[in-house]
């Protein structure tokens, strides 16, 4: 009987813990036609997901034997562990991968294991172990960096970088078109995203941006600072920062501040936690206090700091402090927000950078699966959500000859609200126009309002 | 409320009944009746219908629990008015209320009759009447997710609504194929009963009818004496079946994965098999002084013991004839009803055994007032909702059961024919004791008691609260 052998497109799919990030990868995947059996031991988080999205529930411990099997790990392709604990996520992993041959995904977010996690990884057979608090603090540094940016994230191994940006009052880009744009300032950088009213749109040739409007550029490393510079968005460099919250997103972010040479403060309410966190980071000034404390903030110089960075676990507190250090400096702001149900009304109150964690960890696994998913010819390397996963910039590999090689851009039938942004030719970086090729070997970053690609060749109509 | 979705899903059960009418009118053009006409302007008119309100898929399509029990309390509804309409237009059933009963009956699995002559009818009424139960057996609400692919998780709750037991659940993470691994199980079981009553000497219409009977455990049959005119081998056939289909649906889906550790490890299937057996030999031994060959005896006995439990209700020997302590074996299979998961009626074999354990931990919390245990079923504890849905089911069977008693009691008939006139509609069984009996019909009730058992009919097959929720006033608050 073939119907009951028949696999419908798609990977078999177990995700092992209903947390946020559970949550997020069941919404994405099961939209995306996996097929996603969902392990907790909580039962009426099941019953929850399990009425909302279409995937199957199992309820009981993922790391035991027979939940696995009851879950189908034996003809799964792949396993994500998603619990809150690590131990827990690698023995997940680690059982599947004894009677099974899929693929296994785990989050590993505590320092000490993160240190080795390429050995773990190594080790226990597994494909990827994230850790989304590094992960979320990588993403962060990179906008420290370029204060001027909203978000900045990086592709085709850092040659590239995505750059989301506000553009203020007055400034030069206000009234005028992507035309002009191209026409009067530069040719090597490109508009992919506009966002205007909370509406996201790809944006053509006669598009008119007006300020206020939200857009994301793709460019070069080295052509974007000249061009930020060119539009007169220029702050300057980000020498000291503060951290409000001594977690594990702290740390790590510290971590990657201090080797920058930039100066970090922690306020920490824990007194054992600071310090443990001046051991860590003996360079790192720690302050054991409240740091919703308005008063401490301004004695520790909220004022006069370059960055603000609020990294509690609670997301209205960050919200509250971001509002506050807007109000009394000119700092650069960096929020964390872990939950997504109010994600319109942090965006209607202009917090700066926000970041969402959840999502980042998703994206990097949704680039796995997709990579997994895709025909041959064509290898996925990185997924990013842009515009709160409003739109995709996917970076693809190119190994094949196919309909989208060999012929000039202006000539591909392009599926609408889709767009070639980038092609990595070798080792030469190049922001695209119509008379521009795709060749085999090149990687090819596209920015789309539809979701689901998983090969080069789905950009065609 | 979603409005729209629920709408939606009703345009779509019209048009799925449009098409599926059209089977009985190839039937009448087969045959030669005229009666076909009624059914084709009918099925044209669903169809017709159907497709126009199909036109507008609603932008929201979730169904929350609330949508999922009022659009298939609606669909049953709906349903039943359109599928009674050949049945009305073309005369064969005069009123329609005895039209309406006869196909609620029909799709609800019941197979209770107002006919007293069923060989009167049109070949075309014949297979519309038995192809009802094949339609209701498995939900039409199922077919529906098998058909169409519908965006979200949330049509879970459909599946919840229609689909009998204490708790439902998919077998594939993918609703659609869940859907369609559940009808093509279905299908493939009925057709190889067909070939099974064909290979039997039966003509090719009434295997079909039969097997369409068995498989949605129904019970219309197509000659007025039910089963008494069968042989021995069909008698046997049809009560294998119906064991067959009154097991859980899940376990011939481990079967066909070639899982069979996991397919015979069902505590509830083997409670059910066993009563089964156990019931077949206590009929079997309470009825052979009435029976001159030991055979026919064991025969009567499975056939009757495997058509009532599994709730479908056909009739190989008057059983009203019968001594006391068969009747009584035989009512209290009716009150139980079949495995959840398959296409039977009734309380629920795993019902009853949760009820039975909540006994047994109560019972224990006496002696052992600290004591901390959980009821299991098949070595899992249960979630603390499930066993109070199961305990509120039961309180709610018995209030409705006696609500509906009062009132066909106002007819003054005898307890017995009031007592199991109930007890058969509710639980989808079809024939009762007394007046109700075997040989006997319905279609002597009065109008009122008439509608009360088509609504005892509907809840029972929808597990009562999609079709109660459509009697609560805050539904339609605003």
């Amino acid at each position: 009987m073939s119907v009951f052998k028949t696999r419908p497109a798609g990977l078999k799919i177990i995700i092992v813990g209903a947390g946020k990030v559970g949550m997020t990868l069941v919404a994405q995947l099961s939209r995306e036609g996996h097929d996603i059996t969902i392990v907790d031991k909580d039962a009426a988080k099941i019953s929850d997901i399990t009425s909302t999205y279409d995937v199957m529930g199992c309820v009981g411990n993922g790391a035991s034997y027979l939940t696995q099997v009851e879950a189908g790990v034996k003809d799964a392709d792949l396993i994500i562990a998603v619990t809150e604990s690590d131990e827990l996520n690698l023995l997940c992993c680690t059982i599947a991968k004894q009677f099974s041959d899929c693929a296994a995904i785990s989050r590993l977010r505590n320092p000490d294991y993160s240190r080795e996690s390429k050995y773990l990884r190594d080790k226990l057979g597994l494909s990827m172990i994230i850790n989304p608090d590094l992960e979320a603090a990588k993403v962060m540094a990179r906008v420290i960096y370029l204060p001027a940016a909203l978000e900045a994230r990086s592709f085709a191994h850092g040659q590239a970088l995505i750059v989301k940006i506000k553009i203020p009052e007055g400034n030069i880009l206000d009234r005028m078109t992507i035309a002009e744009l191209g026409a009067k300032i530069t040719n090597d950088i490109l508009i992919c995203g506009v966002e205007r009213d909370g509406n996201v749109v790809i944006p053509g040739g006669s598009f008119e941006l007006c300020a206020g409007d939200v857009i994301t550029i793709v460019a070069t490393s080295k052509e974007q600072q000249s061009f930020l510079k060119s539009i007169g968005l220029v702050t300057n460099q980000v020498k000291n920062a503060m951290i409000i919250g001594g977690g594990r997103s702290a740390y790590y972010l510290s971590d990657i501040l201090i080797k920058k040479g930039i100066g970090v403060k922690i306020i920490e309410q824990n007194r054992e936690r600071c310090e443990k966190l001046n051991d860590l980071l003996p360079k790192a000034v720690i302050i054991n206090g409240d740091g919703t404390n308005t008063e401490l903030l301004l004695d520790e110089g909220i004022e006069t700091t370059d960055a603000f960075i609020p990294l509690t676990g609670i997301d209205e507190q960050n919200s509250m402090l971001a509002l506050h250090a807007k109000k009394i400096s000119s700092a650069k702001l960096i929020t964390k927000i872990n939950r997504t149900g109010f994600i319109d009304i942090i965006n209607s109150l202009d917090l700066g950078s926000v970041f969402y964690p959840m999502f980042i960890t998703a994206d990097m696994i949704l680039a796995y699966v997709r990579a997994r998913t895709a025909a041959p010819g064509s290898n996925i390397e990185t997924v990013y959500h842009l515009f709160d996963a409003r739109a995709e910039a996917i970076t693809f590999k190119v190994t094949d000859e196919s309909k989208v090689t060999g012929k000039p851009l202006k000539d591909l039938k392009i599926k609408d609200n889709t767009l070639i942004s980038y092609i990595g030719h070798e080792g030469e970086a190049i922001i695209p126009t119509g008379n521009d090729v795709i060749s085999k070997g090149d990687t090819v970053m596209v920015v789309t309002m539809h979701t689901g690609f998983d090969d080069i060749g789905d950009i065609l109509e | 409320m979603n409005y729209r979705m629920i709408r939606f899903i009703l345009f779509q059960v019209m048009r799925i009944e449009g098409v599926l009418m059209l089977l009985p009118c190839l039937i009448s053009i087969i045959y030669g009746d005229g009666e076909g006409a009624y059914f084709a302007g009918v099925a044209a008119f669903l169809i017709a219908a159907g497709f126009i309100g199909c036109k507008f898929l609603p932008k929201n399509q979730t169904i929350n629990v609330k949508e999922g029990y009022v659009s298939t309390g609606l669909s049953w509804i709906v349903l039943s008015f359109f599928g009674c309409l050949p049945f009305w237009l073309s005369g064969e059933i005069s009123s329609f209320t005895d039209a309406f009963f006869e196909t609620v009956s029909g799709f609800t699995t019941t197979g209770a009759s107002i006919l007293s002559n069923v060989e009167e009818l049109s070949h075309a009424a014949l297979f519309w009447r038995s192809f009802t139960h094949w339609i209701g057996g498995m939900g039409v609400l199922v077919f529906l997710l098998a058909l169409i692919p519908m965006s979200g998780g949330s049509n879970i709750n459909l599946m919840r609504a229609e689909s009998p037991g204490p708790s439902v659940g998919k077998l594939v993470p993918k609703m659609r194929y869940t859907a369609i691994i559940l009808y093509v199980i279905y299908m493939v079981m009925t057709i190889l009963e067909v070939v099974f009553l064909f290979c039997g000497g039966l003509n090719l219409f009434d295997s079909f009818c039969l097997a369409f009977g068995t498989a949605g455990t129904g019970g219309f049959a197509v000659r007025s004496d039910s089963f008494e005119s069968y042989s021995i081998y069909i008698r046997w056939v049809v009560g294998i079946f119906m064991l067959l289909f009154g097991v859980n649906f899940n376990a011939y889906y481990f079967i066909l994965m070639r899982q069979f550790k996991k397919a015979f490890s069902f505590e509830e299937v083997r409670v059910f098999v066993a009563i089964v057996a156990l019931s077949t030999a206590a009929v079997f031994a309470n009825i052979i002084p009435l029976y001159e060959n030991g055979i026919m005896a064991l025969t009567d006995a499975f056939f009757q013991v495997t058509s009532i439990v599994s709730t479908t209700g056909y009739c190989s020997a008057d059983f009203d004839l019968w001594p006391t302590t068969s009747k009584f074996i035989l009512c209290f299979l009716m009150f139980m009803g079949a495995c959840a998961g398959s296409t039977g009626g009734g309380v629920k074999v795993s019902r009853l055994m949760i009820l039975w354990k909540s006994v047994v931990k109560e019972v224990q919390s006496y002696i052992h007032p600290k004591i901390v245990k959980k009821v299991t079923l098949d070595k899992k504890a249960l979630d603390n909702d499930v066993l109070k849905s199961t305990h509120v089911f039961l309180a709610t069977y018995v209030g409705v059961f006696l609500a509906s008693m009062l009132i066909v009691s106002l007819e003054s008939r005898d307890l017995t024919t009031t007592f199991t006139a109930v007890l058969a509609t509710l639980n989808n069984i079809g024939p009762g004791l007394s007046m109700v009996g075997a040989t006997c019909n319905y279609g002597f009730l009065s109008f009122a008691s008439k509608w009360t058992l088509c609504f005892d009919m509907l809840a029972g097959r929808l597990e009562l609260f999609p079709i109660l929720l459509l009697f609560a006033p805050s539904l339609y608050k605003k």
